[in-house]
């Protein structure tokens, strides 16, 4: 197929490994569901601490089952990138430990307090969640069907964070300031999670004209401020006077880019920001350690027979 | 020889289980597989698995879950206030439906 072909056809679910696709495709389709994988993986290991620091055992019950999501996540989407022929899981595993493998500019910070944990839990996955459910329209079906898992099984992680932040955001007084201070910290880089705007964005307009992107930086991040800045505001969050936000007559939004940190953005880009390459080593070696797992479990796969597994749900 | 066939009626959807065929081999499967099972029902694509590749696991062999009470992990547990963003909505609307065929409640 050319990639005419491809423009012309680019519908919902449209194309699936029985097709031939230019290489243009699968390098985009790769670039793209590659990033969103590794995006699981590296959220899950920031909130992972957060196992430990849960405040009660239903929380903890919670955080965990999360932090298990979203690593099935990122092995969903290891397998809808795998299938584009590009590159496979191991490439992709070696170079998000080695530093090249790319993901969401919020995983690159730090979360160190409990009350932060509604910024990632609520906001972000919110964020990621109205992106998600444009996805589950992508040209590439792969991609779509780990989707439709994806969006069954979000749905828990915002409406837990949200939880969280109520609970925060109703509890005494000196919680309530640290949940507002916490979201002041996260907030610019919530909005950011977007991207720039279009005009700058360089990989939109091929993404979209393939159907692999349903919608655009700003589309989505309109659509994020105008269903979470009144969420915000019911739990008595008051919202940054920055970056400046100015609600149009037609209802959409239009932030004021510049009081955005861009250099910070574009460092974190290319892994260079110090949190960030402390996450990737953290994982890194977090993978290590548990290196002889994985060597046992492949260099013995049948010794496993005779008992049976314990079957997640 | 035994193959098991997977119908998918449009593009993009899933290919789900639909019956099988005897076949001596992978072409003659796809042959049968689409004279038996994708005349009358509409067809986009089917695939021909043999049967011996296919490994099964039931519930007999393993506890699924359902059987300990895991509220904490649905979204159906957690109240909210205002309005939820629509994706969040039919996120929670596909755990209850779920919810509710595993005989949860
Ligand atoms: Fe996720
Ligand atoms: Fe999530």
């Amino acid at each position: 197929m050319d990639l005419d072909t491809v423009k012309d056809r680019a519908g919902p679910r449209e194309f699936s490994p029985a097709d031939d696709l230019p290489e243009e495709y699968r390098k985009a389709a790769t670039r793209m569901i590659e990033f969103h994988a590794n995006s699981e993986i590296m959220g899950a290991y920031l909130e992972r601490p957060f196992i430990r620091q849960a405040p009660s055992i239903d929380r903890k019950l919670a955080c965990s089952a999360k932090v298990q999501d979203e690593i099935g996540h990122g092995q969903l989407l290891y397998r809808a990138a795998e299938s584009l022929g590009v590159k496979t899981r191991e490439e992709m595993l070696d170079d998000l430990a080695n530093g090249d493998g790319k993901f969401l500019n919020c995983f690159h910070y730090e979360m160190t307090d409990w009350v932060e944990t509604p910024m990632i839990a609520f906001f972000v996955d919110g964020a990621a969640m109205r992106r998600q459910a444009t996805l589950r329209r992508t040209s590439w079906e792969p991609y779509a069907h780990a989707m439709d898992k994806v969006c069954f099984e979000e749905g828990f992680h915002v409406k837990h964070g949200e939880d969280i932040l109520r609970e925060l955001m109703s509890g005494s007084k000196k919680e309530q300031e640290l949940t507002q201070a916490a979201f002041e910290e996260w907030w610019p880089r919530i909005i950011q999670f977007f991207g720039p705007t279009d005009d700058k964005s360089t990989h939109h307009d091929f993404a979209a004209s393939v159907g692999l992107k349903q919608q655009s930086n700003d589309q989505l991040r309109n659509a994020f401020l105008d269903q979470y800045i009144p969420k915000a505001r019911s739990y008595g969050l008051e919202i940054p006077d920055e970056p400046r936000i100015r609600e149009l007559d037609d209802g959409t939004y239009e932030v004021e880019e510049g009081d955005l940190d861009w250099d910070e953005f574009f460092t974190i880009a290319k892994n260079d920001y110090e949190p960030g390459v402390g996450q990737i080593n953290g994982r890194k070696a977090a993978q290590e350690a548990v290196q002889w797992v994985r060597d046992t479990i492949e260099s013995d796969a049948t010794a496993a027979g005779g008992h049976a597994p314990q079957a997640a749900d | 020889m035994i193959w098991e066939v997977f119908r998918q009626e449009k593009t993009g959807q899933y290919h789900t289980h639909c019956g099988n065929v005897h076949a001596p081999d992978r072409e003659m499967a796809k042959q049968f597989a689409a004279i038996q099972h994708g005349r009358r029902k509409p067809t986009n694509s089917l695939w021909v698995v043999p049967r011996d590749e296919v490994g099964e696991i039931d519930a007999e062999d393993v506890a699924f879950g359902g059987t300990t009470d895991k509220a904490y992990r649905w979204a159906t547990t957690y109240k909210t206030t205002g309005e939820d963003a629509r994706e969040v909505v039919e996120s929670e609307d596909e755990q209850a439906t779920a919810e509710r065929q595993r005989g949860d409640d």
